[in-house]
């Protein structure tokens, strides 16, 4: 347990109890960590807007730096978490009670095909140039083969440069580094909720940048034609508010294909929210890291790097990743497309820290330069897998006569579970979050995303057949149970570990 | 505390000077020719010595441009200097009017400057219109922090802006980046630059062989045959489940015990060293950013004894904002100083004592064992009186001993701090390794953290977000680790053979050229004297012979980027195939022979002229 010292807390009591109830181990989200920590920061309004966390945590006995603190807090809830899941992880063998994880955002349908080009000769080359220090930036092979890649998976309609990428270890650390670059200490990006929790630790570690959130409801009303729509009005109203606050906000951040709602953006709000920004005179970081797993073509996905003319390409920034798209989080590869070489100059500064090894690149820009292979074997393949994966979830849920968000799109399905919370609180949505856990699979539930409603839950479907299986068996169990359990009366606590 | 603040903006206003100064001198070829006839090669010379070819371009008005360009900032200077005296003449025992006075002299000094800045910045637009530089300028005021730099910047946004725009948008007063984010830029293009210009010019045999030849970064490239043949054997290649997926941020467990037992048994550890201690992230300088956050607050800062590598003035400045002072230590032997640039705790007590006079906040000690630049290796005794130094005043001690490996003269016996059997402070002691230069494979981007202290092992796991590893490259490194054979008996025998032969080769030449050095065992450099080159012996003039062996296409690394006191030293890495460190080596002979005629001639003309 993290020691909040009581006297020195803005909202003691909320934050003691949420420290206590999240600490035994909400980390299972994505990235385990990440959205984990972001269950941490939304309990205390002072990271999301004004007020400075750091006064919070002024014990004298630790020999850490006052962030030293706030930052070893972030940590310490998310190994609770971590840990828990570690030490229980299903196996099929070793393990066959073990928790299920249908939290983290990983896509483990493909491993088969990656395993098979990864291992192939071309992927084993050394040579000196690869083992020494190099060109922070990236070496320009891969920003050549990258730039090569964005113009035709973007489909942008003039080539794009090698010289406005840059190459970083995975997406965290392009959200890190713009957010230092782009971003006094205390000022603010906006960000439509629900969203992928973890940008919150990664824009607050090294930058102190906070996030102001435009909250989006599920309910359809006036003139939204969908539930948690984006409109430019809710984000006049959410940019208003933070400079009411005092906060200054510097920018947008913008996720599409959406994460955790499996939306995406059509290329005409894209313009709305760009032209937005232009007016403010705000940066827009659009996190495009899911891209190719639009599964469903009828979508008609559209990158922002595809637009015609973008209103403010100097402040318009694009991240991609093979994290997703690729099915390799491990792997650590990100990029950075920016047309405003200042960003992409300040970025590159950063990239010592943020390195990638010189063998990665060369497997990297091996890999993207695989058309072939991309297009006809894996990106068909994985689509496929992704689809049927989908149908038999959405099938399941149907049956249990669940409300779900998911337009094809994403790894994951936005659960409705708001008819199982006896009250409509986050409290009852932990409740029913730990219930999942204690029968061994693992879910995210809507407040690590921010979303201001109690009772959503992300599932993540793209997991193998019989793992996907016996999870949504067990799912369904606790729902089952728990409807049941609804018409008798509160649940009880004995229930809670 | 106002006009402290005064005082630390116009020191760091006065840094962007010289860094624009520095710029200015490689982009203003026309005016320095003029001023220094050198960059003539000599024709007789066997081996090509390439010169600088940026020399001619685009005069004109751009010229202009430079020249007003490099008034400015030299009135700049003047003026910062000026209002220095003015506002720290005294600084105790101030009367409420005096106060005001100073106050009232801070606002006027605010207003010049921003000033200053504004038309600093238009005349670079102008300067570089027609000149591809990579690197943004920066307007003093963006260097600034808190609420003065905020207003600067708001009273840029009026409408009184010059109507320009077009210009201004090409150039950084656009304000699209923040101004930590114009710090960094502009503090890394400006130590950069050098190493930017020979990545784009490398040497090679046959392919660019007027290229740069490069002993000024650290690399051992000596083994790299050995390194490829050990990387492409088959059990290197291995892609599992785990290694494609999110890591254990900390670094994957197998990772973490394997550098644990290679620990254990090159640090001859007392006991077993526990995985548990161990953070794995892509490099040392990642490391030694993330201990910086975390043990210190922005402002905070680390003794350093100087000379000292200068990637901790980096990775202390970048993100985490932490001061880095210097012990100052001298060459010259006295009674307490037996050696060359000697550590001794006197020195850390007077420096530490000396900063908590300037009400510094110090949170630590950093030591690189076995020394960079020096090629010092501390004796045990000497490690534990640092040490205990450290206990005394509650000092963390950070020890890089990322050269752990690199101590090739088998006289001398490296101490790792892991080897002692009980620290002084094993809380706050933390050591910092990677495989960058004992290996020889910088692009590998691997550092590890052993800490006893699991307080600063978990809050620098927060980080490994940020600076993981591919689990493919954990793979490799826990094999390489695990393959104690061929370390043993193949890789670190090679490797201190062929590090003992370039350094007896580049030892033998510059006692031919009759160069004093630093005669050290450990490390991939020599710590070099040409002070006898430099007349007056300044860090300017050092400076000029630094920049007349980049014109010859040599990079070293002069001692001013180590913070030596002294100016005139020089870090030569010898780590280089025998072939192109010849090649090196005749350049350098070459550009001392330039220096000296060029003395000669001065002194003769000065004679003539009385």
């Amino acid at each position: 347990m993290f020691p909040l010292p009581q006297t020195e807390c803005r909202e003691p009591a909320a934050c003691l109890s949420s420290a206590s109830a999240l600490a035994v181990g909400p980390g299972f989200q994505d990235d385990v960590e990440g959205e984990c920590s972001r269950i941490a920061a939304a309990q205390r309004p002072e990271l999301c807007g004004v007020g400075e966390p750091v006064a919070m945590f002024s014990s004298d006995s630790s020999c850490l730096s006052s962030r030293g603190r706030v930052i070893k807090w972030f940590w310490d809830l998310a190994e609770e978490g971590y840990r828990t899941y570690h030490t229980d992880a299903y196996d099929e063998d070793k393990n066959p009670s073990g928790i299920i994880n249908l939290g983290t955002s990983e896509n483990k349908l493909c491993f088969d095909l990656l395993s098979r080009r990864l291992t192939q000769s071309d992927m084993l080359w050394v040579e000196p140039s690869l083992l020494q220090y190099p060109d922070w930036r990236g070496h320009l092979f891969l920003r050549e083969e990258v730039a090569k890649f964005l113009s035709f998976y973007c489909k942008s309609p003039a080539p794009l440069k090698p010289e406005n990428v840059v190459v970083l270890n995975g997406c965290a650390s392009v959200f890190s580094a713009l957010a230092t670059v782009l971003c006094e200490v205390g000022e603010a990006f906006l960000i439509p909720t629900p969203y992928y929790g973890a940008i919150t630790q990664h824009v607050y570690l090294y930058g102190n940048v906070r996030l102001a959130y435009v909250y989006l409801d599920s309910e359809v009303t006036g003139l939204d034609t969908r539930p948690f729509q984006l409109t430019v009005a809710k984000l006049e109203k959410a940019l208003q508010g933070a400079n009411s606050e005092g906060v200054k906000v510097k920018g947008l951040i913008l996720i599409n294909p959406q994460n955790p709602l499996g939306d995406i953006y059509s290329p005409g709000e894209l313009q709305e929210f760009l032209g937005f920004a232009k007016r403010h005179k705000l940066h827009v970081i659009v996190d495009e890291v899911y891209m190719l797993s639009v599964f469903e073509a009828s979508l008609g996905y559209r990158s922002v790097l595809s637009l015609d003319r973008l209103p403010d390409p100097q402040r318009t920034h694009v991240l991609w990743a093979t994290s997703k798209d690729f099915g390799m989080s491990g792997l650590r590869f990100g990029t950075l497309y920016t047309e405003n070489q200042e960003v992409a100059t300040a970025v590159a500064s950063l990239c010592r820290y943020h390195g990638l090894s010189g063998l990665v690149q060369y497997q990297m820009a091996q890999l993207l330069r695989d058309r072939d292979w991309i297009n006809q074997v894996y990106l068909v393949e994985n689509h496929a897998r992704l689809k049927a994966a989908h149908a038999y979830v959405s099938a399941e849920l149907r049956a249990l006569g669940i409300p779900f968000l998911s337009r094809g799109a994403g790894f994951f399905i936005w659960l409705d579970l708001r008819k199982y919370l006896s009250e409509d609180t986050f409290e009852e949505e932990m409740q029913l979050w730990r219930r999942f856990l204690d029968n061994k699979v693992l879910l995210s539930f809507g407040k690590a995303f921010e979303c201001k409603e109690p009772g959503w839950f992300r599932l993540v479907f793209s997991d193998k057949p019989h793992r996907l299986r016996l999870g949504m068996q067990r799912v369904r169990q606790v729902l089952e149970g728990k409807s049941q359990l609804a018409e008798e009366g509160p649940p009880c606590q004995a229930q809670r570990r | 505390m106002e006009k402290f603040g005064a005082h630390r903006a116009w020191t760091r206003g006065r840094e962007t000077a010289s860094v624009l100064a520095l710029f200015l001198v490689g982009s203003s070829q026309p005016s320095e020719d003029s001023k220094t006839p050198w960059n003539m090669s000599d024709p007789s010379d066997a081996a090509p010595t390439p010169c600088d070819q940026t020399s001619d371009a685009g005069l004109g008005d751009r010229e202009i441009s430079v020249h007003l360009l490099e008034m400015m900032l030299n009135l700049q200077q003047i003026v910062g200097d000026h209002f220095t005296r003015l506002t720290t003449r005294r600084r105790q025992g101030l009367s409420l009017e005096e106060e005001k006075h100073i106050q009232v002299i801070c606002e006027q000094e605010d207003v010049i400057n921003h000033t200053m800045c504004q038309i600093i910045s238009l005349l670079w637009s102008e300067a570089t219109v027609d000149q591809k530089l990579e690197e943004p300028l920066l307007s003093r005021n963006s260097r600034r922090d808190g609420q003065r730099a905020r207003e600067a910047q708001e009273a840029s946004r009026q409408p009184d802006r010059p109507a320009r725009q077009s210009d201004f948008e090409a150039s950084f007063v656009t304000h699209v980046l923040s101004n930590r984010g114009v710090d960094i830029s502009v503090f890394y293009q400006s130590h950069f630059q050098d190493y930017n210009a020979y990545q784009r010019d490398k040497y090679h045999e046959e392919k660019n062989p007027l290229g740069f030849l490069n002993l000024g970064i650290s690399e051992n490239k000596l083994c790299t045959d050995l390194m490829t043949q050990r990387l492409c054997r088959n059990d290197m290649n291995c892609i599992e489940k785990d290694l494609l997926q999110y890591p254990d941020w900390r670094g994957q467990p197998f990772l973490r015990e394997e550098v644990a037992w290679f620990l254990t048994y090159y640090c001859k550890a007392p006991t077993r060293l526990d995985p548990e201690n161990v953070v794995v992230l892509n490099g040392c300088c990642s490391i030694f950013s993330a201990l910086a956050m975390v043990l210190c607050d922005p402002g905070e800062a680390f003794l350093v004894p100087a000379p000292f590598y200068g990637g901790f003035a980096f990775s202390s400045r970048l993100y985490a904002k932490v001061e880095l002072i210097p012990v100052h230590l001298e060459s010259e032997i006295t009674d307490d100083n037996t050696q060359p640039f000697q550590l001794t705790v006197d020195k850390l007590e007077k420096a530490l004592l000396e900063a908590r006079q300037k009400e510094k906040k110090v949170r630590g000690l950093v030591l690189t064992n076995p020394q960079n630049p020096l090629g010092d290796v501390y004796s045990r005794d000497s490690l534990m009186e640092y040490l205990e130094f450290a206990t005394r005043h509650n000092l963390h001690v950070i020890i890089d001993e990322i050269y752990m490996l690199s101590v090739f003269d088998e006289s001398i016996t490296f101490h790792s701090v892991l080897s002692i059997e009980s620290l002084p402070d094993p809380k706050r002691t933390h050591v910092i390794w990677g495989t960058s230069k004992d290996f020889g494979i910088s692009g590998f981007r691997f550092g590890a953290l052993y800490t006893h202290n699991r307080e600063v092992a978990s809050a620098v796991s927060a980080f490994g977000y940020l600076h993981s590893i591919s689990g493919v490259t954990q793979y490799k490194l826990c094999r390489l680790l695990q393959d104690r054979e061929w370390i043993d008996k193949v890789y670190l025998p090679a490797n201190h053979s062929r590090l003992r032969a370039a350094h007896k080769y580049i030892t033998k030449k510059l006692r031919a050229l009759k160069i004093p050095f630093l005669e050290r065992g450990s490390g991939l450099y020599v710590w070099v004297d040409l002070r006898s080159y430099l007349a007056p012996c300044t860090f300017e003039e050092e400076l000029i012979l630094h920049r007349r062996f980049l014109d010859n296409k040599l990079m070293l690394s002069c001692g001013k980027s180590y913070m030596c006191k002294e100016p005139g030293w020089f870090r030569v890495i010898f780590a280089e195939n025998p072939l192109r460190l010849k090649l090196a080596m005749r350049r350098f002979s070459h550009v001392l022979k330039e220096q000296k005629y060029d003395w000669m001639v001065k002194q003769l003309e000065d004679a003539l002229q009385e």
